[in-house]
C-alpha cells in the first residue's frame, strides 16, 4: 500500500449529513479525488503510467485540483487544459504551488470552450509522446471509482430508495448509482443539470451555475439509468447554499446546493423515501460570489423570481437563472427523448 | 502452532464434528486492509446436516482413514499430527457424515474440519477457528469458513485467513432450499477460478458494506440483497438453470432475497425470521418452488432459536 493512500482515502471520503430523518447528503471536501485516485491507481497497475509520467487532462473544475495533489505527491508531470473564463487568479495559484501547468484557452461565448480545449488535448497528445490522458469524459475509471461512495452510503444507511445528483462529467451519479441500483434494483436515480447544459437536451449557451451541466456530452452520461432530470438554476441553488450553511453549518458550492434542494423536494414530496444526495463540493471557491451579498445583488433578476419548487415540463427547453423545471426521464436514451420531443 | 499436548496415552480417541453449509451468502473479490485483492466469501453454514469424525491415536507412524475414499479428510489429520504430535504415533480416522456430496453442501470440507477437530481432540489441544482454518486449506485447495460456524467472516479461502471480521453472527433467517431438476453433482476442485470484471468487483465491495451493516443491525432484509447481488454476479460465471424463476418466487413472496451456492447447484430464498408468519412464508415458498420444477425443496432455519416441525429437510 502507497503511503499516501491513506490520507487521499480520507480526503476524498465525505461527510455525511442527515438533512432529514431519511434524506442524508454526502458531503464532500473534494469529490473528484475519488475517481482521479482510481484512475491513476489503475494505470499504475496496468502500466500505462510509468514514474514520472506524463499526465494531462481538460478540466476546470477540482477534477484539475485532484490530479494536481496526486500528481505532485507521486512524482509526475502534469498538464491542465482550462477556460479563462472559469479560472480564478487564486485557483490558478494553487495548481502552481503544486507544479502542475495550466493551459488557460479564450472562451468568448462564456461556455467552457470545451470544443477548443479537446482540440488543445490532442495536440498535447500529438507533441508529448508517452502522455497519458485521464479521460474522466469517457474513462470507465471515471465512473467505477463511485463505489466507494455507493459502499459508504449503504454502511451508513442501508436500503436507499432514491439517489440525486448532479451530472457533469456523468461519472458520480451514473457510478454510485449503477452500483447501488445493483443492489437495490428498484432505485430510483435523479439527475441534477442546468439550463443551457446539452446533457438532457438543451441547446448550449452561457451557464450561471458551474460545476455541473456541460457544452459537450461525455460519454460517461449513461441517460438510460435516469428516472427523472431537474434543470436547476442559478438562482435557488445559490439559496440553497446559504440555506444549508444557516442550518446545518454545511458551507457547501452551489453544485451542492443544486443536489441538496431537489433531494429535499423529493423528500418532502414522498414522505419515508429513504434518500441520498451527493455534494460534490465545498463553499471555499465561492467565498466571493454565491456567498457574498454584494456580488448577488449585482445579479440580474436577483430576489425577483427564485423557484422554491420544480415546475414539471413536458418540453424540454432551457428558462431563466431563477427558474427550476423537471421531466419524466424514465430511463430513456437521449435520442429517444429528443425524437418523441420532435413527434410532439 | 500448536502446543505439543502433554502425557498423550498410548491409545486415546478423539472425536470431532462440523456443520455443512449451503454454499456462499457472497463470494466475489475484496480488497483487504491492506490494499490487496483477495478472492473471499461469506459461508452460509447449515447446522442440519454434519460430519463426524473420530480418530483413534495409537503408536506407530500410520494414519489409516475410513471410508478410504476420504483423502482429504486423511491429508488433514496427517497435518495436524505433523504440528501437534510426538513422534511415533500414528491413528485411524473414521469420518461419518450426513452431507450429501457433490452438490455444493461442503461435504469435503465439513470432513476436513471434523477430521482436525477430531485428531486435536485426541491430542487434547483447542484449536482456535484460524488455525483449523489454515490447516483445511492446507489439506484441500479451497475451502471455506466453516471453522467459524454462525460467526459472520469475510474468509479469503485460497489463504485460509479471514479478511474481515464483521463482528458477529449472521442475522436470523430461514432459508427455502432446492434444485434446478437438472442439477448434477459438481466436482469443486474442477471448476476453473471465475475471472471478475472491474465493475463486478466494485459491486462486491457494495455487496461487503451491505453485509456489514445487515451483520452490525442483525438485518436480514439487507444480507438478501447483499446475496442477490452475488447470485447474479455468479450467474455470469456459472450459470444456474432457471435462476430468473427462482427470483421471480422470492418477488413474489416478498423475501429478502435469493442465495446460491456459487460453486455448486444450490439455490436458496431467505426469510427475514423476525417478520410474523415467517416459518409459514418460507414453507409456501418452498411450495412455490415444487410448483415450478425445483426439486428438494425444504425449509432450514439459520441463528433461529426455536426450531419448529417445519423445519424438515
Amino acid at each position: 500500500m502507497r503511503i499516501d493512500s491513506d490520507f487521499f482515502r480520507h480526503m476524498e471520503t465525505p461527510r455525511l449529513v442527515h438533512l432529514s430523518t431519511t434524506l442524508v447528503g454526502a458531503a464532500f471536501p473534494m469529490m473528484k479525488l475519488m475517481p482521479a485516485r482510481y484512475i491513476l491507481d489503475q494505470a499504475e497497475k496496468s502500466g500505462e503510467v510509468k514514474p514520472g509520467a506524463h499526465i494531462i487532462e481538460t478540466t476546470s473544475g477540482t477534477f484539475g485540483m485532484a490530479l494536481a495533489l496526486l500528481a505532485a505527491a507521486r512524482g509526475y508531470k502534469l498538464t491542465l487544459v482550462s477556460a479563462l473564463s472559469l479560472m480564478d487568479e487564486k485557483y490558478r495559484q494553487r495548481l502552481a504551488m503544486l507544479g502542475a501547468d495550466v493551459i488557460a484557452l479564450e472562451d468568448e461565448k462564456g461556455d467552457g470552450n470545451q470544443v477548443g480545449r479537446l482540440e488543445q488535448i490532442n495536440r498535447l497528445r500529438l507533441t508529448s509522446s508517452g502522455s497519458y490522458w485521464t479521460r474522466q469524459y469517457d474513462s470507465d475509471g471515471n465512473w467505477l471509482s463511485y463505489a466507494r461512495l455507493a459502499e459508504q452510503l449503504v454502511v451508513a444507511m442501508g436500503k436507499i430508495d432514491c439517489l440525486v445528483g448532479c451530472v457533469g462529467t456523468g461519472g458520480s451519479l451514473c457510478g454510485t448509482g449503477t452500483f447501488l441500483r445493483s443492489l437495490y434494483p428498484d432505485l430510483r436515480i435523479v439527475a441534477v443539470d442546468t439550463h443551457r447544459s446539452v446533457l438532457f437536451g438543451h441547446p448550449v449557451g452561457k451557464r450561471v451555475l458551474r460545476g455541473l451541466g456541460n457544452s459537450v456530452l461525455p460519454k460517461n452520461v449513461r441517460h438510460e439509468l435516469v428516472d427523472e432530470i431537474h434543470w436547476m438554476g442559478a438562482y435557488p441553488a445559490f439559496r440553497n447554499c446559504h440555506r444549508l450553511y444557516r442550518k446545518y453549518g454545511v458551507f457547501a458550492g452551489p453544485t451542492s446546493g443544486a443536489s441538496a434542494l431537489v433531494g429535499r423536494w423529493i423528500s418532502k414530496t414522498n414522505p419515508g423515501m429513504r434518500i441520498a444526495v451527493i455534494m460534490p463540493d465545498e463553499g471555499h471557491r465561492h467565498a466571493e460570489t454565491v456567498f457574498n451579498e454584494t456580488w448577488l445583488s449585482a445579479l440580474p433578476n436577483w430576489t425577483e423570481k427564485i423557484a422554491s419548487a420544480p415546475t414539471k415540463v413536458s418540453t424540454i427547453a432551457p428558462l431563466d437563472e431563477g427558474d427550476w423545471t423537471f421531466f419524466n426521464w424514465s430511463r430513456r436514451t437521449l435520442a429517444d427523448v429528443m425524437r418523441s420531443q420532435k413527434e410532439d | 502452532m500448536c502446543e505439543i499436548a502433554e502425557g498423550v496415552a498410548a491409545s486415546r480417541i478423539g472425536v470431532g464434528s462440523a456443520i455443512g453449509h449451503h454454499g456462499e451468502l457472497m463470494q466475489g473479490a475484496f480488497e483487504g486492509s491492506d490494499g490487496h485483492f483477495y478472492r473471499a466469501l461469506v459461508t452460509l453454514p447449515m447446522r442440519t446436516l454434519q460430519s463426524h469424525a473420530t480418530f483413534e491415536l495409537s503408536k506407530g507412524h500410520e494414519i489409516a482413514v475410513y471410508p478410504a475414499d476420504r483423502t482429504k479428510a486423511l491429508r488433514a489429520a496427517i497435518l495436524v499430527m505433523e504440528r501437534c504430535a510426538p513422534s511415533g504415533f500414528g491413528g485411524v480416522l473414521r469420518v461419518r457424515s450426513e452431507i450429501p456430496v457433490g452438490h455444493g453442501y461442503g461435504s469435503s470440507s465439513a470432513d476436513v474440519i471434523a477430521a482436525i477437530r477430531a485428531v486435536s481432540n485426541a491430542l487434547g489441544i483447542d484449536l482456535l477457528p484460524s488455525t483449523t482454518s489454515e490447516i483445511a486449506v492446507a489439506a484441500e485447495s479451497a475451502s471455506d469458513a466453516i471453522a467459524y460456524e454462525e460467526e459472520a467472516v469475510l474468509f479469503a479461502h485460497r489463504q485460509g485467513r479471514v479478511i474481515e471480521h464483521f463482528g458477529g453472527s449472521l442475522p436470523p433467517f430461514y432459508l427455502t432450499s432446492f434444485k434446478p431438476s437438472d442439477a448434477k453433482p459438481i466436482n469443486t476442485d474442477e471448476i476453473g477460478r471465475a475471472r471478475y470484471t472491474a465493475e463486478e468487483i466494485q459491486m462486491f465491495r457494495c455487496a461487503a458494506g451491505a453485509v456489514r451493516r445487515a451483520v452490525r443491525n442483525q438485518d436480514p432484509r439487507l444480507l438478501g440483497f447483499a446475496a442477490s447481488l452475488s447470485a447474479r454476479i455468479s450467474q455470469r460465471h456459472l450459470p444456474k438453470s432457471d435462476f430468473e424463476s427462482a427470483s421471480a418466487i422470492a418477488g413474489q413472496h416478498d423475501a429478502c432475497g435469493v442465495q446460491v451456492s456459487h460453486s455448486g447447484s444450490l439455490i436458496g430464498i431467505i426469510v427475514d425470521a423476525g417478520e410474523p408468519g415467517a416459518a409459514a412464508k418460507a414453507a409456501g415458498i418452498a411450495a412455490s418452488a415444487r410448483n415450478a420444477g425445483f426439486i428438494e425443496a425444504g425449509v432450514f432455519a439459520v441463528n433461529v432459536e426455536e426450531v419448529k416441525g417445519e423445519n424438515r429437510f
